[in-house]
C-alpha cells in the first residue's frame, strides 16, 4: 500500500493516483490474503497472462500457486504443466489436497514447442489451469500466447527467468520472486493494472511447506520430528 | 412422397477434379475427345467435343484427364454418403442422386433448410449440384436437368410444369429422340398430347411410359443405395504436390465425406489410415488415432495438420487415400444448454482426449503423461509416469518436496559438511528410509535399487529449502533429492 501522508489535497479537482478507479474484472483468488489485497481484482487476472520471474528454487515459488491448483483440480479437466524443470513430487502435491491424476505433464524441448503446447492447452476446453516454464521467448510469441489466453477465463501462469525482468512483456501481471527471510517468499510486483506497487511483499509460505496443512499425514519419521527450529544444526 | 433430385453438372469433371483447389483450365477426355470442360477452359476457347490435339493447341495450359467410370462411381458413392445424412432413401443415377425427403424435411426445418445444409455438406466434400423437388422421382430429375431450383409439391401441378420442359430431358433412346425431333416436336408437352396408339405404332411407347411415370400414373420403383460399413476412398491430385496446405485440403475433402457417412450410420471411428501415394515410392502411411470414437472432421484435420508438419515426404504426393474400416456405433448428443462457456462433463472429457492426441501427434507419445502414485517408501519409486486416465491418486507420506530431482544430485563435501552453492544446514531429520532390498542391483528399472538412506530437510544458500540424504553405504555420500519449492 502506498503510504502518502493523509493531508487533504488543496484543490478539489486534484485526484490522488491511488483513488483512481481501475476497471478490471474480479480475479481468481490466489489463496494468500496478503497477495490478494495487492492484486487488482483481488487475485490472478483471469483471461490474462501472469509472469512469475524467478531464478531460485526452494523458496516456495510453486507453493504460491498451490491454492489455485488445488481448487482447479476439484473440477474435471487437465491441470497442464508445460515443460516443468524437475519432476513434480506427487506425494507432496497430494498432501496439499491436489488431485494428482488430473495433472498433465507435457515435455517439450524448444521454446516454440512449449509455446505451441501452451496455446493448444488454452484453446481446448480441456484445461482448468495452465502453468508453463518458458525461457528465451520473444515478444511475438508472448503476444500470441496472450491472444490465446484472452479467449479463456482462466489465468495463464508463466515461469520465466529473472533476467527477463528488464525486457518488456504484454503480461498483465509480473511478479518477481526471490528469497526473503527463512521460510518467506519475497514478491516484487513489477507490473500490474492500475498504479504501480511501491513495496515488496513478504509471503510466509511456512504453512504450505509444512505437512500439517491438507490431509492428515502418516508420520514415518525415524529420527527427529519435522518443524524443529531452523537455527538448530543436526549434522549426523 | 417428395423427391429431391440432385444433378451434378459436368459430372466427369467434378468426379475427377474434386481435389482441385485453384482455378485452372480443366478438361476430361474420352477417346481423344473432350467430354467435359470447366469455365476457365471455355473462356480460353476450348469447346466440348473438340479433339484433344486441337484443344491443347488452343489452350496449352489445359489440364486433361481421361474419363474414368470407376472414379465416377466412387465419387457418386461419396456424394450419396453425404446425402444419407438427410434421408435413408437415396437412389444413385448416372450423374446425380434422387432423395426421398417427405419424411425428413420437417426434421431439418423444411425443404429449404435441408437443401441449404445438404449443399454445404456436398460443397465441403467437393461437389456442386443443381436441385429440384417433385412428387415423382422422374419429374424431379427432369426439373433438375432443365429448370433447376423448382419445387413442385402437388401432383396436379406436375402436368403444366413438365409440359414446358424441352425434349432433351427425357431418358428415351437416341432413335426415339431423333424420331420425335424430326416430327417437329420440341417440348415434353407436345409429346404428351400425342395419341397413345400412334406412338405405339411407331415403336415409341417407351416415351409414353416415361411420361406416365413422371406424372405418377405408373409405378416407378427405384433401388435404394445401401452404404457399406467401411470407408475407402481415393482422391488423385491434378499434379503431384509437396505443400502441406494442398494435401490438407484434399485430406479435408476425404475426411468430410467419411464423416458424413459415419454420421448417417450413427457411427464413429477411433482410428483411420491416410495413405499418401507417390509415383515412384511406396505410399507414406499416416495413422490417425483419436482416443475416443468420433465423427468430427475438424478434429481429424487438426491431427493431420500436426502429422504433416512432422513427417518428411520422400517425394511429391500424387494421390491420397483414406481407409476407415472399424466403425463403432456412436449415438448423437444434445448441445449444451449454457453453451461452450460451461461445457458438460461429456464435452469436457472429449476435449481432454482431443488435447492429448493433439499434443502427442506433435511432441511424441512419451512427452505427454500423468504421474501415478505407488506404494513404495523409496521417493523415486513412489511415483511413476503413466498413461493419462490410468493414474492413481497420491497420498502423503511424511514431509515431501514439491520438486524431485532425477537422478539425485551428488553434493560435494567442504570441511566434512555437504555443500550446495554454499554451506548446507540441516534443520530437521533424519528420516530413515530402508527399502527395496528385494530389488537386485542388476535390475534395469531405474528405481530398482535398494535404498539405505537418512533424509534431512536442510537450508542452503539464500534460505533455499532442500531435501538431502546421506547414503548408508560407504563412502557415505550426500545427495540432493528434492526442493521445497
Amino acid at each position: 500500500m502506498a503510504t502518502l501522508s493523509p493531508t487533504p489535497l488543496p484543490h478539489p479537482s486534484l485526484w490522488r493516483a491511488d483513488e483512481a478507479a481501475i476497471p478490471c474484472p474480479p480475479g481468481v483468488p490466489t489463496g494468500h490474503a496478503a497477495l490478494d489485497t495487492e492484486l487488482p481484482g483481488g487475485g490472478w487476472p483471469p483471461g490474462e497472462m501472469t509472469e512469475l520471474l524467478t531464478d531460485c528454487s526452494g523458496h516456495g515459488e510453486l507453493s504460491l500457486l498451490l491454492p489455485l491448483l488445488v481448487r482447479s483440480s476439484q473440477n474435471e479437466g487437465w491441470i497442464a504443466w508445460v515443460a516443468p524443470p524437475h519432476i513434480p513430487g506427487i506425494p507432496a502435491l497430494a498432501s496439499a489436497g491436489l488431485r494428482t491424476p488430473r495433472l498433465l505433464i507435457v515435455r517439450a524441448s524448444t521454446t516454440g514447442e512449449r509455446a505451441w503446447a501452451l496455446r493448444q492447452a488454452l484453446r481446448s476446453d480441456a484445461c482448468t489451469a495452465v502453468v508453463g516454464w518458458l525461457d528465451h521467448v520473444d515478444t511475438a510469441l508472448l503476444r500470441r500466447l496472450q491472444l490465446a489466453v484472452r479467449e479463456t477465463t482462466m489465468p495463464l501462469l508463466l515461469f520465466r527467468s529473472a533476467h527477463s525482468a528488464h525486457t518488456a512483456s504484454p503480461a498483465a501481471l509480473r511478479l518477481q520472486l526471490s528469497a526473503g527471510a527463512p521460510g518467506v517468499l519475497r514478491l516484487d510486483i513489477l507490473k500490474r493494472w492500475g498504479r504501480p506497487a511501491s513495496r515488496p511483499l513478504h509471503l510466509s509460505l511456512e504453512d504450505s511447506l509444512s505437512p500439517s496443512s491438507g490431509f492428515p499425514v502418516r508420520q514415518q519419521m525415524a529420527g527427529a520430528r519435522i518443524g524443529a527450529p531452523p537455527a538448530q544444526a543436526l549434522i549426523a | 412422397m417428395l423427391w429431391l433430385a440432385l444433378f451434378f453438372p459436368d459430372w466427369p469433371l467434378q468426379a475427377l477434379f474434386r481435389s482441385q483447389k485453384h482455378e485452372a483450365p480443366l478438361a476430361v477426355a474420352a477417346r481423344q475427345r473432350l467430354v467435359a470442360l470447366d469455365a476457365a477452359a471455355l473462356a480460353q476457347g476450348v469447346r466440348p467435343g473438340q479433339g484433344l490435339a486441337d484443344a491443347l493447341a488452343v489452350a496449352p495450359a489445359l489440364l486433361v484427364r481421361t474419363q474414368s467410370t470407376e472414379a465416377e462411381h466412387a465419387a457418386l458413392r461419396d456424394a450419396a454418403g453425404c446425402a444419407l445424412r438427410y434421408t435413408p432413401q437415396v437412389v444413385l443415377e448416372a450423374d446425380g442422386l434422387l432423395l426421398e425427403i417427405a419424411g425428413s424435411a420437417r426434421l431439418f426445418g423444411g425443404t429449404e433448410q435441408l437443401l441449404c445444409r445438404l449443399r454445404t455438406d456436398l460443397a465441403s466434400a467437393g461437389f456442386h449440384a443443381l436441385t429440384a423437388c417433385a412428387p415423382t422421382p422422374r419429374a424431379a430429375r427432369w426439373l433438375a436437368l432443365a429448370s433447376p431450383g423448382q419445387c413442385v409439391d402437388d401432383v396436379e401441378d406436375l402436368r403444366a410444369t413438365l409440359a414446358a420442359l424441352p425434349l432433351r430431358v427425357m431418358e428415351a433412346s437416341e432413335r426415339i429422340k431423333a424420331l420425335l425431333a424430326d416430327s417437329g416436336l420440341r417440348s415434353v408437352g407436345e409429346v404428351m398430347r400425342l395419341p397413345r396408339n400412334g406412338l405405339a405404332q411407331r415403336d415409341a411407347s417407351e416415351v409414353r411410359r416415361l411420361i406416365d411415370q413422371a406424372l405418377g400414373r405408373q409405378p416407378d420403383p427405384r433401388p435404394y443405395f445401401k452404404a457399406p460399413r467401411y470407408f475407402d476412398s481415393r482422391l488423385e491430385l491434378p499434379a503431384p504436390r509437396h505443400d502441406a496446405d494442398v494435401l490438407l485440403f484434399v485430406a479435408n475433402r476425404l475426411l468430410n465425406a467419411c464423416c458424413s457417412r459415419l454420421s448417417a450410420a450413427h457411427a464413429g471411428i477411433e482410428h483411420c489410415l491416410l495413405l499418401l501415394e507417390h509415383e515412384h515410392h511406396p505410399a507414406t502411411p499416416l495413422a490417425l488415432t483419436l482416443g475416443t470414437p468420433s465423427r468430427d472432421a475438424r478434429r481429424m484435420i487438426l491431427l493431420v495438420r500436426e502429422h504433416l508438419a512432422r513427417i518428411v515426404l520422400p517425394e511429391a504426393v500424387s494421390a491420397i487415400r483414406l481407409q476407415a474400416t472399424d466403425w463403432i456405433s456412436l449415438t448423437g448428443r444434445s448441445d449444451d444448454l449454457f453453451g461452450p462457456q460451461t461445457p458438460s462433463p461429456d464435452r469436457r472429457r472429449e476435449a481432454c482426449s482431443t488435447l492429448l492426441e493433439q499434443l502427442r501427434a506433435r511432441l511424441g507419445r512419451d512427452a505427454v503423461y500423468t504421474m501415478s502414485a505407488r506404494a513404495d517408501h523409496r521417493p523415486e519409486c513412489a511415483q511413476r509416469a503413466c498413461e493419462p486416465g490410468a493414474a492413481e491418486t497420491g497420498y502423503s507420506s511424511g514431509k515431501r518436496p514439491l520438486w524431485l530431482l532425477s537422478p539425485p544430485q551428488l553434493l560435494k563435501l567442504v570441511n566434512g559438511c555437504p555443500w550446495y552453492d554454499g554451506p548446507v544446514q540441516l534443520i530437521s531429520g533424519p528420516e530413515r528410509i530402508e527399502s527395496g532390498w528385494w530389488d537386485s542391483d542388476g535390475s534395469t528399472d531405474p528405481c530398482g535399487k535398494e535404498a539405505l538412506r537418512d533424509y534431512f530437510v536442510a537450508v542452503g544458500r539464500n534460505h533455499a529449502r532442500l531435501w538431502i540424504y546421506r547414503d548408508h553405504a560407504p563412502p557415505h555420500r550426500w545427495y540432493l533429492h528434492g526442493l521445497f519449492a
